[in-house]
């Protein structure tokens, strides 16, 4: 039975929310700043042995033999595995779409370089990367395919031999008339774009702890997981475990976006450590590792899109053609991001015909994985240039141009062409408010003054939507079927009204457990030190998912919110009892339970009501269960799988954020420089403002990242050449600019208190708003930037081609 | 393998000694060997700085330091910052100002600024990128880390600390 959940903050048993609502500090930080939280790195075990990983150098290679036999002699070695005792052990991993995946060393081949093809437990680490020198691995090469297109070619050799071809997924979307509506449009405008892969690069890599117990044939797993259960999940499967019989604990985390990864280092650790006898084996991925072989790339496309647009600037139409190349497999869920952008197919806008024709095609690559925004953000890049390249032709202001097409406030909830629904939002407010911030008009006299000086000044303004609590509906279409992400707590309550919530979750830098405590600070008025957040292994806590798809802030809320109810529905009768009156006639309000309407009345705090539930059952109603304590399992309501079209409610909550960026392209150099960026966002009630802004910041830098500085650069060999912090450049702090930000709030009305996903913000906008507003500056020069990230030396390039006569 | 080597440091005011081999780095020995976790390792190619440390009063990265190289020298890790459970006012700023939400690069981060701070008390912000600009953070976009640091450098110089997250409670 799901109770009342409160819509509003107003709804809290609490005359005045003191902590929801508030930017109050993080309970989580004091033990950050000073170095006690337990990341998995600092922790270790009794007869712990280290793991080092062999990784094949060819991209595509035939393996004919492994000899083992020397490293197997090195002193301090203990155990080494190969791909034989993967086939042995444990089975060929789950792949969307299915049937691309391979076990967690290779056997026959290898597909891309980076993957596993030997792993040595040892003593120590030194020794274990001592031990990988001595094996010696008889590899065939064979012919490297890692052009998407050439991959597509009938004779490309072939990454999967039991496929007749290197497509993984083809389908083309059509939603509404959208043939007819380029038929009719006044306009068409066609353009190609190229993202190239980027990815989440945590600055803690992943690591695990695995432990087989030969007796009892149970897994036990510590390790950075973003989502220890789900996790846990896999590795039964992947072992031929009973689901119960692993255990996976999530330790503290330094980041993770999405791409934290470590799906094959969890199963080359369990098959070691099962090899060991037993021994706790530890694997720390290093940088190299991650940056290579790791949870770190996605999205690596080539699109082709259209927009049918009449007279008056409306867009009656948009394709996108995308060529998505996932490289070697289909595992570790990268897929789901060329599913995703269904969420939010036509952005902000009204646009009631639209076509996705969508190929996904295996590489020799580095198998992608998901990254924070899940796919939508080339998306949204492609769809803003549309929107401006249709404005510029018309003559009107790519400001106006999209207020001209916005989904008008009046009409929320929305359901767009691709089927997802829009909760609800004011797109022409935060518009206006943003250009009213940034003084619109003067940056454009501005950017005349600066063209007739000869700078390449540029503005940009976008507008895009976060779908946030994700559902696994949206990724149906490519095989990852399932309607619902349930998250549970469960909170008991002591006889001294201290409140313990235990989740199914680790820390990992959002600061979820601060909106637990705030939420049960409020709802039972205690201080917030009052409530301390537990973190349970995937075999204690309830059913839970954990952080993904901007979902746990509005999913934690509704298990917190449910089962703080029950808990106050059980004070309510016992109160009831003890006041002979009807349980309707009792309340819960600023931490006590009274006879409503009785000032001055007898009145039961929180901790006697939650200490007779323990200590005296004697006084309990007839038949009431002892104990002051509830779990709640929360999940997305009115959801279902998609029709026979791929359209489909996925996606909860729509926040939107329009972003206005300047910018000046240095005409000697082609570097690009953000001189001004402006926000205004609105993701409903903000359950605490200042980790929203942190989102915000944060998103912003990746956005940064992408759009100018960060590129997986792969030779035609299939070999990596950005493998260091030196090659694949994060922004630091001299390339993120500050941002002046304002929010609107637009609850939801769908979700408790009327929160909206937030978490992986700004970088659906970011990359699309610093396209947007370099391909302004570069306009007197009739060209324009179709690539990402538009680093110098493709700008530069750019620029001397334009100059050409 | 080579014959171990002996090393004596000092860390935090603390006299440690280990046998260890010349190739084992400094951040290891820190974290394997003495137990001091707080330095964090995350790119061991001395690009991201989230294992800087101080020695002999020096910001510098121990994973391209060798321990052997630290042999008689004084350390200063992200342990050593606040004392008796009481947060070094570096430390309350980043609380503060939210200059963290993983907190993976922020023993890195802080003790570069401790750096900085020693011998400029009130540096610009010009000032404060280019003592942190050798420091990689994923979560925050440095935004909060910069006002993190002014604040930091009022509370040390004994003005009253700028208010905390606008509308703090
Ligand atoms: S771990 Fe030392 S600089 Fe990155
Ligand atoms: S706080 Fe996560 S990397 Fe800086």
């Amino acid at each position: 039975m799901t109770p009342d959940l409160p819509k509003s903050l107003s709804d809290l048993p609490v005359t005045a929310p003191k902590w929801v609502g508030k930017p109050v500090n993080r309970i989580e930080d004091p033990m950050l700043v000073t170095g006690r939280v337990e990341f998995i790195d600092n922790l270790t075990m009794p007869g712990m042995l280290h793991c080092a990983i062999l990784h094949s150098p060819y991209p595509h290679a035939k393996i004919n033999g492994i000899d083992v036999t020397a490293a197997e002699s090195l002193p301090g070695v203990v155990a080494i595995v190969t791909g034989e005792d993967a086939e042995r052990w444990s089975r060929v991993g789950y792949t969307s779409p299915e049937g691309w995946g391979t076990h967690c060393m290779a056997t026959d081949k290898v597909r891309f370089a980076g993957e596993p093809v030997a792993a040595v437990a040892a003593v120590s680490r030194y020794v274990a990367e001592d031990a990988l020198e001595l094996i010696d691995v008889d590899y065939e090469p064979l012919p490297v395919i890692v052009d998407a297109h050439a991959a597509l070619e009938p004779d490309s050799p072939r990454i999967f031999e039991e496929h007749d071809s290197n497509v993984m997924y083809q389908r083309d979307f059509k939603w509404g008339d959208v043939d007819g509506a380029f038929a009719a449009a006044d306009h068409t405008y066609t353009e190609r774009f190229r993202w190239h892969r980027v990815g989440a690069n945590p600055i803690e890599t992943f690591g695990v702890i695995s432990q087989w117990n030969p007796i009892s044939e149970t897994l036990t797993c510590h390790g950075s997981f973003q989502t220890p259960a789900f996790m846990a999940l896999g590795r039964a499967a992947m072992h031929r475990l009973p689901t119960n019989k692993v255990r996976a604990i999530g330790q503290p985390h330094g980041g993770s976006f999405g791409g934290k990864g470590g799906g094959r280092g969890i199963d080359i650790t369990a098959l070691l450590s099962r090899k060991a006898g037993g021994q706790p084996v530890k694997w720390i991925e290093d940088r190299l590792e991650y940056l290579s072989a790791g949870g770190g790339q996605a999205w690596d496309r080539f699109y082709e899109a259209s927009l049918a647009v009449n007279d008056d600037g409306t867009v009656t139409g948009l394709r996108v053609k995308l060529l998505d190349d996932l490289g070697a497999t289909g595992e570790g869920f990268g897929a789901t991001g060329a599913a995703k952008p269904m969420a939010s197919f036509t952005g902000c806008y009204a646009i009631p015909n639209a076509e996705y024709d969508l190929t996904i095609v295996a590489t020799n690559k580095l198998p992608a994985s998901p990254y924070r925004g899940m796919g939508p953000p080339p998306h949204n890049f492609v769809l803003e240039q549309m929107m401006d390249i249709a404005a510029r032709d018309l003559g009107v202001d790519p400001a106006e141009f999209r207020c001209r097409n916005f989904i008008p406030s009046d009409q929320f909830p929305y359901t767009i062409a691709s089927g997802n629904e829009y909760d609800s939002g004011d797109y022409d407010a935060a518009m206006k408010k943003l250009l009213e911030m940034a003084d619109y008009d003067a940056l454009r006299a501005e950017q005349e003054q600066a063209r007739s000086e000869g700078r390449l000044r540029g503005i940009g303004i976008v507008s895009t939507i976060e779908p946030g609590v994700f559902d696994w509906n949206a990724y149906a279409v490519i095989g990852q079927k399932g309607v619902g992400v349930p998250e549970g707590v469960s909170v008991s309550i002591g006889n001294t009204g201290k409140i313990i919530v235990r989740v199914g979750f680790p820390l990992e830098g959002q600061g979820q457990y601060t909106v637990a405590a705030q939420l049960l600070a409020d709802y039972f008025a205690v201080d917030i030190g009052d409530v301390e957040v537990v973190a349970q292994d995937s075999l204690s806590a309830p059913t839970n998912f954990g952080p993904g798809g901007s979902r746990l802030a509005v999913a934690l809320t509704g298990a917190v919110l449910g089962a703080a109810g029950k808990i106050r529905d059980k004070f309510v009768r016992v109160a009831a009892k003890l006041f002979e009156v009807q349980p309707e006639d009792i309340e819960l309000m600023d931490g006590k339970l009274r006879v409503r309407g009785v000032a001055g009345g007898a009145q039961l705090t929180v901790g006697q009501a939650a200490g007779i539930l323990i200590h005296r059952t004697d006084l309990l109603p007839d038949g009431m269960e002892p104990g002051a304590e509830a779990t709640f399992v929360w999940s997305s309501p009115d959801r279902v799988p998609p029709d026979d079209d791929g359209r489909v409610k996925s996606y909860l909550t729509a926040a939107y954020a329009c972003h206005l960026v300047v910018v000046d392209v240095d005409p000697e150099t082609g570097k690009t420089e953000i001189l001004k960026y402006v926000i205004v966002d609105d993701c409903g009630t903000r359950l605490n403002p200042a980790n929203v802004e942190g989102m915000i910041d944060g998103a912003v830098a990746q956005g940064v990242g992408a759009a100018l500085l960060e590129e997986y650069v792969y030779d035609e060999d299939g070999q990596l050449l950005t493998g260091t912090f030196m090659d694949y450049l994060l922004p630091t702090i001299h390339e993120v600019p500050a941002t002046e930000k304002a929010a609107l709030v637009t609850p939801s009305p769908f979700t408790p208190l009327g929160a909206k996903g937030a978490g992986e913000s700004a970088i659906h906008t970011t990359p699309a708003a610093i396209m947007c507003a370099i391909n302004d500056a570069l306009l007197p020069l009739a060209t324009r930037a179709t690539e990402v990230p538009a680093t110098p030396n493709r700008l530069w390039t750019l620029l001397q081609a334009a100059k050409q006569p | 393998m080579t014959a171990k080597r002996d090393v004596s440091l000092t860390v935090n005011g603390v006299a440690y000694s280990a046998s260890v081999e010349p190739r084992m780095t400094l951040v290891d020995l820190l974290r394997g060997e003495l137990g001091l976790t707080g330095t964090h390792v995350g790119c061991e190619h001395g690009v991201c700085g989230a294992c800087t440390i101080l020695l002999n009063g020096q910001a510098v990265r121990s994973c391209i330091m060798l321990a052997v190289q630290a042999d008689g020298a004084e350390l200063m890790t992200v342990e050593g910052l606040s004392e008796d459970g009481q947060l070094h006012p570096i430390q309350q700023a980043f609380v503060g100002q939210r200059g963290l939400q993983c907190g993976f690069c922020t023993p890195g981060f802080l003790m570069s600024v401790y750096e900085l701070l020693q011998h400029n008390p009130a540096p610009g912000d010009d000032e404060i990128k280019e003592a942190l600009g050798g420091e990689l953070c994923r979560c925050t976009g440095y935004q909060s880390i910069l006002r993190s640091v002014r604040d930091a450098a009022a509370r040390l110089r004994g003005e009253v600390p700028a208010a905390a997250t606008e509308g703090e409670a």
